[in-house]
C-alpha cells in the first residue's frame, strides 16, 4: 500500500518552473532514493510535501489523506518528518533539550508534558548519540550535528521520514555508519525517502531510485538500472557527472 | 464639492512627494542591510532643528546644503558608531535605533524645550480661490514638492546610471551575489546610510518649514515610512514613490471628507490588507529559495 | 567627496576598535579580579545555603527553575525586602531624596509591564512596540465605566472589565499580525499605538489630551498604596515565572531562535505566539488598572504614548530579556535611578541618561545586567561556565 503519493506536483516561483508535473509513490517499508543534479528540484519537492511552499498544482496524499494544503506542524502530526539539509539546532539548548522540544505536545495546556529523560535517551541511542546528550550543539562535530537532526526527527515518531542529503559533508567511514543506521530504521518498520545529488551513498541503501532533472521526472528503477541508464548519464554529464 | 476634489488633488500631490522623500531612505537601508532604522524619524527631526538654527543666522540657500550635509554625517555616524556593531541581530538593532530616537527627543527637549521651533525656507502663499480651489497653499509647499522630486530624480540617476550607485542596487537585490561580484558590503552600507541621511535631512527641512519642528516630530514620519515601505515593497524606490502617493491621497481624502481625527485610520486598514494579502508589496521581490 | 568620508570612517572605526581594546583591558585588569574576590567571599555563603536550595529544587525547582544556594539566598532576601519595604523604605528614603515608597510602588507597576512585555516579546522575539495600547485599553475602560456607567462601581467590576478590554485589544492586534515576520509585526504594533494615541487625543469622548480625572486613587496612604501595587506584582511574577519555566517558555524561546524548527517539531507556532500575547495582555491589563489607582487620572501621556512602550522595553533590556525576573529587577533599578538617584535633574536629562544606559547594555551586555549577575551568582564555585 502506498504511504505517500505525490500526483502531478507543479511548483513555480514567478515565471520559474522549479518542479513540473512530478509524480511519486512510496510504499510501506521502502527506501526510495530521489536523485538529480543540483538545482533539479529535489529539495523543492520536499518543501512542497512538508507544506513549506504552497503547491502551484497537484496533490499530495499521506496514507490516503490529502495533505496538500496542510501546514508543516499538521503534516508532522500525521506522521511525516523531514531531516533538512541545513542543520539548525537551537544553540541555547543542549542536545537532550533539542530532542525534547520535538516530543512536546502541540497544546498550550501541557505545561510539563513531553518525553522523559529515558525516552530521550532511547531516541538518541537509535542514532548513537546517547553519550552526547548533555553537550551543546555548538560543541559537536559536524557528523554528530547531522545525527542530532535525525534524532529530532525520530522524536516526532514518524511513519515516513524524508532525509535531505543526509550524507553531505561526511567522510567515507561516517557515511558507512549512517547508512547502516538508516538500514536499521527500515528494519524497525520505517519508510524513507532519501534525497542526494550523487548515487554514492545510496546504491546499496535504496530499493528504488527516482531521478529528477530540471524539475521533471527523468527515470526510475533499481539502483543498477539507473546507473546504466543513458538518459541519466547524459543529465549528469551536462552537470557534474555521476559519482 | 468640485473645489474639495481640486484641493484634495493639489494637496495630495504635494504632500505625497514629501512622503516619498521620507520613505526612500528608510527603504534603502532596509533593502541593503536588512536593518530597520527606527532612528530614521529622528534624523528627519534633526534636519528640521539643524535648519531651524542655521536659518536664524544664515540665508536659507546656505543653510539648506549645510543641513543636508550635517544630517548625512549624523546618519553615517550612527551607522559607524552604533549600528554596525549590532546589525547582525535584527532585534537588538531596532531596539538600539528606537532608543536613539527617544534619546534624540530628550536632547532636543534639553536644548530647545517643548515648544515648536519655527523656520522659513520660503515665505508667502498663493491664492487659488479665483480658480475655484478653496485653498491657499503656501509657496513652501510647492518648493517642498520640487525639492522632493529633484532629490528622488538625483537618487534615481545615481542608483541606475553610476557604478557606485549600481553597487547599492546590487547589494539590495542579493548580498551574496553582490559580494561574489566584488562589492564591498561594508562600504555600500556606509554609503547607503550617508545617502539616506541626506534624504532625511531634506525631508526634515521641508517638514520643519511647513509645520515647525517639535521634539516628537520623529514619530509620524517613521510610521509613514513604514507604511509606505510595506505597501511599496521593501527596497524598491519606485514602490516607495507609488505607495507614498497612495498613502498621501488616502490621508488627504480622510481629512477632507471624513474628519481630521480619522487621519491615518484608513491608511492602517490598507496597511493591514497589504500585510495579509500582498506581503511583498506592490513592487517587492518574491523570495525564491534554492 | 564620498571617498573622503569613507576615509574618515576608517579613522573613526579604528577609534571604536581601540575603545573595544580599552574595554577589554578594563575587563581583564579590573572587573575580573574584582569578580574573583567576590567569588571567594561569596562561595562560603553559597555552600551554607545549598541544603536549603536543594530542598527547594527537589520540591518546587521543576516548576520555577532550579537555583544554587546563593541564587536562592538572593531571591529570598529580595522577596523579603519587597514585602517589608513599607516599613524600611520611609527610613531609608530621605537618603535617596525622599518619596522612596512612591517610587517603589511605581516600580512595581512598571515591573508588571516589563514582565508582561517579556513573556511575549522577550521570549518569542516578536518585539512589540505597542504594549502601552494594552495597559491604555484597561485604563480607558476603567475611566469610561466610571464616567459613563456608574461612578460607584466596585473596583472588582471595573477591574475585570478593564482586564478583559486589554485582552480584546491584545487579540485585535495579535490576530492579524502574528502570522507576519518579526520586523513587520514590530512596525505594525508601533503604528497601532501611534493611532491609538491619535484617537485618544483627537476625540473629546475619549477625554482628549487632559483625559479623565474622575477615577479615584486606591488610597492616599503611601504604605498601603505600595502594597496594593507590590503584592499583585509579586503574584504576577510568580505566575509568569511558572509559565516561563514550563514547556511553554521552551517553545517560545525556540520560536525566537528558529521558528521553522518549531513547525518541524509538530508544534503550531502561531498558536503559541497568540497564547503568549494573551498571557501578556492579562497582566498588562492588571498593570493598567493599578496605574489608574496610582495616578487617579487616565490621559494619553500617562497611558498610551509610545514612549511608555519604549520604557517597558528599556526596562526589560536593562534587566535582561527572556528571564521574567530580569525585567522585574530592571524596573526597580530604572525607577530608583529615575526618581531617586537622578531626581535633582530635569526630566529630559534623567531620561537621556537612562536611554544611554540602555544603549550601553544593548551594545555591551546584551543579556542584561540582572541576568548576567544571576549567572555569576550561580557559578561562584565554578560549577558552570
Amino acid at each position: 500500500m502506498s504511504v505517500l503519493e505525490v500526483d502531478n506536483l507543479t511548483k513555480t516561483f514567478g515565471g520559474l518552473v522549479a518542479v513540473d508535473d512530478f509524480s511519486l509513490e512510496v510504499d510501506e517499508g521502502e527506501i526510495v532514493g530521489l536523485i538529480g543534479p543540483n538545482g533539479s528540484g529535489k529539495s523543492t519537492v520536499f518543501n512542497c510535501i512538508m507544506g513549506l511552499y504552497d503547491v502551484t498544482d497537484g496533490e499530495i496524499r499521506f496514507n490516503g489523506v490529502d495533505i496538500t494544503s496542510d501546514s508543516t506542524h499538521q503534516i508532522v502530526a500525521k506522521g511525516l518528518s523531514r531531516v533538512s539539509q541545513e542543520s539548525n539546532p537551537i544553540d541555547l539548548y543542549s542536545v537532550s533539550e533539542n530532542i525534547r522540544l520535538f516530543t512536546l505536545p502541540n497544546s498550550i495546556r501541557s505545561l510539563h508534558g513531553g518525553a522523559s529523560d529515558e525516552e530521550i535517551r532511547e531516541y538518541a541511542a537509535r542514532i548513537d548519540i546517547e553519550d552526547k546528550l548533555h553537550e551543546m550543539p555548538s560543541e559537536l562535530p559536524h557528523a554528530d550535528v547531522r545525527r542530532l537532526e535525525i534524532a529530532k526527527s525520530l522524536a516526532t515518531e514518524p511513519e515516513l521520514m524524508l532525509l535531505d542529503e543526509p550524507f553531505a559533508g561526511m567522510n567515507q567511514a561516517e557515511i558507512g555508519e549512517l547508512a547502516a543506521q538508516i538500514e536499521r530504521f527500515r528494519e524497525d518498520g520505517m519508510t524513507m525517502v532519501v534525497v542526494d545529488h550523487n548515487m554514492g551513498g545510496l546504491m546499496e541503501l535504496v530499493d528504488r531510485v527516482v531521478v529528477l532533472n530540471n524539475g521533471d521526472f527523468l527515470a526510475a528503477g533499481t539502483p543498477a538500472e539507473i546507473a546504466a541508464d543513458d538518459a541519466v548519464q547524459e543529465a549528469y554529464l551536462a552537470g557534474e557527472g555521476l559519482q | 464639492m468640485l473645489g474639495d476634489i481640486a484641493t484634495l488633488v493639489l494637496q495630495g500631490t504635494m504632500i505625497s512627494a514629501v512622503y516619498a522623500l521620507i520613505a526612500i531612505g528608510f527603504t534603502m537601508i532596509f533593502g541593503v542591510g536588512g536593518t530597520l532604522n527606527l532612528a530614521h524619524g529622528a534624523l528627519i527631526m534633526s534636519g528640521a532643528y539643524v535648519f531651524g538654527v542655521l536659518a536664524q543666522g544664515a540665508h536659507p540657500a546656505v543653510a539648506f546644503p549645510i543641513t543636508i550635509l550635517v544630517v548625512a554625517l549624523l546618519s553615517w555616524g550612527l551607522y559607524q558608531i552604533l549600528v554596525r556593531w549590532v546589525e547582525e541581530n535584527v532585534v537588538i538593532t531596532f531596539l538600539a535605533t528606537v532608543i536613539v530616537a527617544v534619546a534624540a527627543t530628550e536632547v532636543i527637549l534639553i536644548r530647545f524645550g517643548s515648544s515648536p521651533l519655527g523656520m522659513t525656507l520660503v515665505s508667502g502663499a498663493v491664492n487659488l480661490e479665483p480658480y475655484g480651489i478653496n485653498a491657499r497653499p503656501r509657496i513652501v509647499q510647492f518648493v517642498g514638492f520640487v525639492i522632493s522630486w529633484v532629490a528622488i530624480g538625483l537618487l534615481w540617476y545615481y542608483i541606475t546610471k553610476t557604478d557606485d550607485g549600481r553597487s547599492i542596487l546590487a547589494a539590495s537585490m542579493s548580498e551574496r551575489g553582490a559580494q561574489l561580484t566584488g562589492v564591498d558590503l561594508h562600504s555600500v552600507r556606509s554609503k547607503t546610510w550617508l545617502i539616506a541621511g541626506a534624504l532625511a535631512g531634506a525631508a526634515g527641512i521641508i517638514l520643519g518649514s511647513t509645520g515647525g519642528a517639535t521634539p516628537l516630530m520623529w514619530l509620524n514620519p517613521l510610521a509613514l515610512a513604514f507604511m509606505i515601505v510595506v505597501i511599496g515593497g521593501i527596497g524598491s524606490i519606485k514602490g516607495s514613490v507609488v505607495a507614498a502617493y497612495v498613502i498621501g491621497f488616502l490621508e488627504q481624502f480622510t481629512v477632507t471628507f471624513v474628519g481630521h481625527g480619522f487621519r491615518g485610520i484608513l491608511s492602517l486598514v490598507v496597511l493591514v490588507v497589504f500585510l495579509l494579502f500582498m506581503p511583498q508589496g506592490l513592487y517587492g521581490r518574491e523570495f525564491a529559495h534554492d | 567627496m564620498i571617498s573622503t568620508i569613507l576615509l574618515l570612517g576608517t579613522v573613526c572605526s579604528t577609534v571604536t576598535g581601540r575603545l573595544g581594546r580599552v574595554a577589554g583591558t578594563l575587563r581583564r585588569q579590573v572587573l575580573w579580579p574584582v569578580g574573583r574576590t567576590l567569588e571567594r567571599l561569596l562561595a562560603p555563603i553559597d555552600r551554607v545555603l545549598d541544603p536549603v536550595a536543594d530542598g527547594y529544587n527537589r520540591s518546587l525547582g521543576p516548576y520555577f527553575g532550579e537555583m544554587s544556594g546563593l541564587q536562592f539566598g538572593v531571591i529570598a532576601v529580595s522577596v523579603a525586602g519587597l514585602l517589608t519595604a513599607g516599613y524600611w523604605a520611609p527610613m531609608v528614603g530621605p537618603l535617596l531624596g525622599g518619596g522612596l515608597l512612591r517610587t517603589l510602588a511605581l516600580a512595581s507597576i512598571w515591573a508588571i509591564f516589563a514582565m508582561s512585555w517579556d513573556i511575549q516579546s522577550g521570549y518569542t522575539g516578536y518585539i512589540s512596540f505597542g504594549h502601552s495600547a494594552l495597559s491604555g485599553a484597561a485604563g480607558y475602560t476603567t475611566a469610561l465605566l466610571i464616567v459613563h456607567v456608574d461612578p460607584t462601581l466596585s473596583i472588582w467590576v471595573t477591574g475585570s472589565v478593564s482586564v478583559l478590554a486589554a485582552l480584546v485589544v491584545g487579540l485585535l492586534i495579535a490576530l492579524p499580525t502574528l502570522r507576519l515576520e518579526g520586523p513587520y509585526f514590530s512596525l505594525i504594533t508601533f503604528v497601532a499605538v501611534l493611532l491609538f494615541y491619535r484617537l485618544t487625543t483627537a476625540f473629546s469622548s475619549l477625554g482628549g489630551i487632559p483625559g479623565f480625572g474622575q477615577p479615584d486613587v486606591f488610597t492616599w496612604d503611601p504604605m498601603l498604596r505600595y502594597y496594593y501595587m507590590a503584592i499583585p506584582m509579586l503574584l504576577i511574577a510568580l505566575a509568569l515565572t511558572f509559565m516561563a519555566r514550563s514547556n511553554l517558555g521552551m517553545i517560545l524561546i525556540a520560536i525566537r531562535e528558529n521558528e521553522p524548527a518549531v513547525s518541524a517539531a509538530g508544534l503550531n507556532p502561531t498558536k503559541f505566539k497568540l497564547w503568549s500575547f494573551m498571557l501578556s495582555s492579562v497582566p498588562m491589563g492588571i498593570g493598567g488598572v493599578l496605574l489608574v489607582g496610582f495616578t487617579g487620572n487616565v490621559d494619553p501621556s500617562t497611558f498610551v504614548v509610545v514612549d511608555n512602550s519604549i520604557e517597558m522595553i528599556a526596562i526589560a533590556v536593562i534587566g535582561g530579556m527572556s528571564s521574567i525576573l530580569g525585567p522585574l529587577g530592571g524596573a526597580f533599578l530604572f525607577e530608583v535611578l529615575n526618581h531617586q538617584v537622578l531626581h535633582g535633574y530635569s526630566t529630559p536629562v534623567r531620561y537621556l541618561f537612562l536611554w544611554l544606559i540602555v544603549l550601553f547594555v544593548l551594545v555591551f551586555a546584551r543579556d542584561g545586567l540582572f541576568r548576567a549577575i544571576w549567572h555569576r551568582l550561580g557559578a561562584v564555585r565554578g560549577e558552570s561556565e
